[in-house]
């Protein structure tokens, strides 16, 4: 079964021809450019512009239609006004296997549905299935395909669909500032034939593919998801970020995706019985979809008391609340835990209890040393299921000559590596937009990216992601059933 | 009756929604608790439906003109003796919205043993189908919207999850001194209507809505004492 979804998706996930429609001679259309992307990412398969009158278009030859190309076509990426489209695709008499069209102008506005029919009539015809229209392409790192400017340097195994092609950027551009890695980026735009349940499907089948996020604004067939996703028993961990859960949010949802929202009882109750995280805003989602690309969900000990340990006392006292609200537990600590702390007779202004509020002048003591004994303290007498290490990086600037920021990650990790598989370890790097701070954090971030450790930039990222995890982790347990990782 | 006919029928009749009777025997159908009722055409039949039932008895107009028929003086309870049905019919006929509607007749039926209502529901989602809901009943679902959907079919872990889900849900084990509501009785309704083989799945084809309001819960078991229909379009 998943054999056969593999192999019916392996010409669109690493196709091995391209054809080109839109590109011009002259100009600089998004074909293109697209053609330029795919080039310089190391696209090595044959690339074959189709052109009415030209010969060739950045030095490749172009042919007059999808049926005149040498080898049949994997993948169509088609950009041209979208009444010339469904010609082109009848023309292809099956020798496209997919189209991804971008051109808009089709069901998200009144005069374009009847349109839209023709297309997906067409490309039945043609003898294709069809991705978008109204899209912006795809990312797949093992295709050598992208349509965004940038990319991910390596591939990972986080595997993103999204209705809205913005989002698609968001995703892999916020993506590659976060460390999130993927295995493949999909923007589908108005589903006039492979829809959201078409991709999870294959993101379910995918060995590369571990995480799985969607960005939603209609389901589609909803109870086709539904099935798919409920059957996986959440194995993979899938975050939903859905638009229009609003009544006002509907409205907008139809004007622009050209659908009708499903209720949001129905995607409640989805994420229920499902195990899918259903997040709110687009931070959270890259926030969710990061965390769980880095930690291992612990089913059989899922996360719920924490322990936040850094410098800022009332930054912390903030999110102790904002922990709650999110059903996690910022618990002072047992009298066991205090002693051990007050043993190490800490500078004063140190908390020695949960919230663990240590100044940068604490944190100074042996360039950093002194938090592997507090950490050692909390690890081993406190137990706690997540560790939230929140540095604000403006009250080191001018005071820290040594690597501190360095070291205190390398604890962390030195301690983590003695209490295997107690607590989940995030980091919250926060700044305050001062261009030299802001530039030492996305080097920190990078640090941290590739020692495994996932970032945010506040506090509330890291309870909303830490509250996503947890989610996904009760599930399992209730479940019964234990994570693929 | 057999509960694809009873669709069959009032399809046939070109209604919009099964009435009352006709939901509870299709709630019947599916091992749903319904209060043992008879139905009579005017007064006349009074006298006989009352030996054959237990009083207390609860008297309701059956119309396809009245959505809400305790809105409109439809439903009287608490009748002891057959004069009683009498004179509650003669009332009722009284009231402009009764005399001027089509009326079928009147549902008697026995009263459920005292507890708590809540309120069991489905809608058919036009892309993931049926949904069912539970929610407590009277202002915590009318006002405080205090419910909790499923698409089905739910499994019996999915419908204990529905109950937790509530905020109401101390209430059921007997919170501000109220009697205990017995969790299985009302996890089985909800696997009756929105389970696996259950009315919603079974049915999903003719079922646009349904609202079992109120079911009456107590420590032993639930009655559901009205039910509506809503017909899908043809």
């Amino acid at each position: 079964m998943s054999r056969e979804i593999l192999e019916r998706f392996k010409p669109l996930f690493e196709p091995r021809t391209v054809a080109v429609i839109g590109a011009s001679a002259r100009g600089m259309t998004f074909p293109n450019i697209f053609m330029r992307r795919i080039r310089e990412f190391g696209f090595k398969g044959a690339i074959y512009p189709i052109h009415p009158s030209a010969d060739a278009i950045d030095g490749l030859p172009a042919y007059r239609s999808l049926a005149d190309t040498p080898e049949p076509v994997d993948y169509a990426f088609i950009a041209v006004p979208g009444a010339q489209i469904p010609p082109m695709l009848r023309a292809a008499r099956g020798r496209v296997r997919y189209a991804q069209v971008i051109s808009s102008g089709f069901g998200e506005v009144d005069e374009g549905k009847a349109l839209q029919g023709e297309l997906a009539a067409a490309a039945r015809e043609g003898g294709m299935r069809l991705i978008g229209p109204n899209c912006l392409g795809m990312y797949s790192h093992r295709g050598g395909i992208v349509f965004s400017e940038t990319w991910p340097a390596a591939a990972g195994h986080v595997g993103a669909i999204s209705q809205s092609g913005g989002i698609g950027t968001d995703t892999v551009r916020r993506g590659i500032t976060r460390g999130i890695r993927y295995s493949a980026v999909v923007t589908v735009g108005n589903c006039a034939d492979l829809e959201p349940a078409d991709f999870i499907e294959f993101y379910l089948a995918d060995e590369e593919t571990r995480v799985i996020g969607m960005y939603v604004e209609s389901a589609g067939d909803g109870r086709r998801l539904f099935e798919l996703l409920r059957d996986a028993k959440a194995r993979k961990p899938v975050a939903i970020l859905k638009g229009g859960r609003t009544r006002l949010g509907t409205m907008a949802a139809a004007s622009h995706t050209g659908s009708l929202a499903g209720d949001d009882r129905a995607w409640v109750a989805l994420s229920r019985q499902t195990g899918c995280v259903l997040v709110e805003t687009l931070d959270e989602y890259l926030d969710t979809l990061l965390t769980f690309q880095e930690l291992a969900p612990r089913p059989q000990r899922p996360t719920q008391r924490v322990v936040l340990f850094g410098n800022g006392g009332g930054a912390s006292v903030l999110a102790t609340d904002l922990f709650a609200r999110c059903g996690l537990e910022v618990a002072p600590f047992d009298q066991d835990v205090i002693d051990a702390l007050a043993a190490l007779k800490l500078p004063p202004g140190t908390s020695i209890t949960n919230p663990v509020d240590t100044p940068v002048g604490t944190l100074q003591q042996d360039d950093g040393g002194v938090a592997e004994k507090i950490l050692e303290a909390i690890y081993g007498l406190a137990r706690p299921q997540a560790l939230v290490m929140h540095l604000n990086l403006s009250a080191f600037v001018g005071r820290t000559k040594a690597d501190v920021l360095g070291n205190l990650m390398e604890i962390v990790l030195r301690v983590q590596a003695r209490y295997p598989g107690q607590a989940h370890f995030v980091l919250v790097l926060r700044s305050d937009g001062d261009p030299d701070l802001e530039a030492r954090k996305r080097e920190f971030r990078a640090r941290a990216a590739a020692l495994g450790i996932p970032v945010y930039d506040e506090l509330d990222n890291a309870a909303r992601a830490l509250k996503a995890l947890a989610a996904h982790e009760r599930f399992l347990s209730s479940r019964s059933v234990t994570s693929d990782r | 009756m057999d509960a694809q006919r009873l669709i069959s029928e009032a399809r046939k009749q070109g209604r919009a929604a099964l009435d009352e009777l006709a939901g509870k025997q299709l709630l019947a159908a599916f091992g749903i608790a319904v209060p043992k009722s008879l139905v009579v055409r005017d007064a006349g039949e009074a006298a006989s439906v009352f030996a054959a039932l237990k009083p207390p008895l609860a008297l309701k107009v059956t119309s396809p003109d009245i959505l809400h028929k305790s809105d409109v003086g439809g439903v009287r309870v608490g009748l002891t003796s057959s004069e009683a049905i009498v004179e509650a019919i003669s009332e009722m006929m009284a009231v402009p919205q009764i005399a001027s509607a089509r009326v079928d007749g009147f549902l008697v039926e026995e009263m459920a043993p005292a507890g708590q209502e809540i309120v069991v529901g489905g809608v058919r989602d036009p892309q993931f189908g049926p949904l069912v809901m539970v929610g407590l009943g009277g202002v915590f679902v009318e006002v405080l919207a205090d419910v909790a959907f499923r698409i089905c079919p739910i499994t019996r872990l999915d419908a204990g999850e529905m109950l937790d889900e509530l905020k109401g849900a101390p209430l059921l084990r007997g919170a501000r001194g109220r009697l205990p509501a017995s969790r299985a009785a009302i996890v089985d309704v909800l696997l009756k209507v929105g389970g696996e083989d259950g009315l919603l799945m079974r049915h999903a084809a003719d079922i646009q809505e349904a609202d079992i309001n109120p079911i009456i819960v107590s420590a032993d078991g639930a009655v559901a004492v009205d039910a509506r229909f809503v017909l899908t379009k043809r």
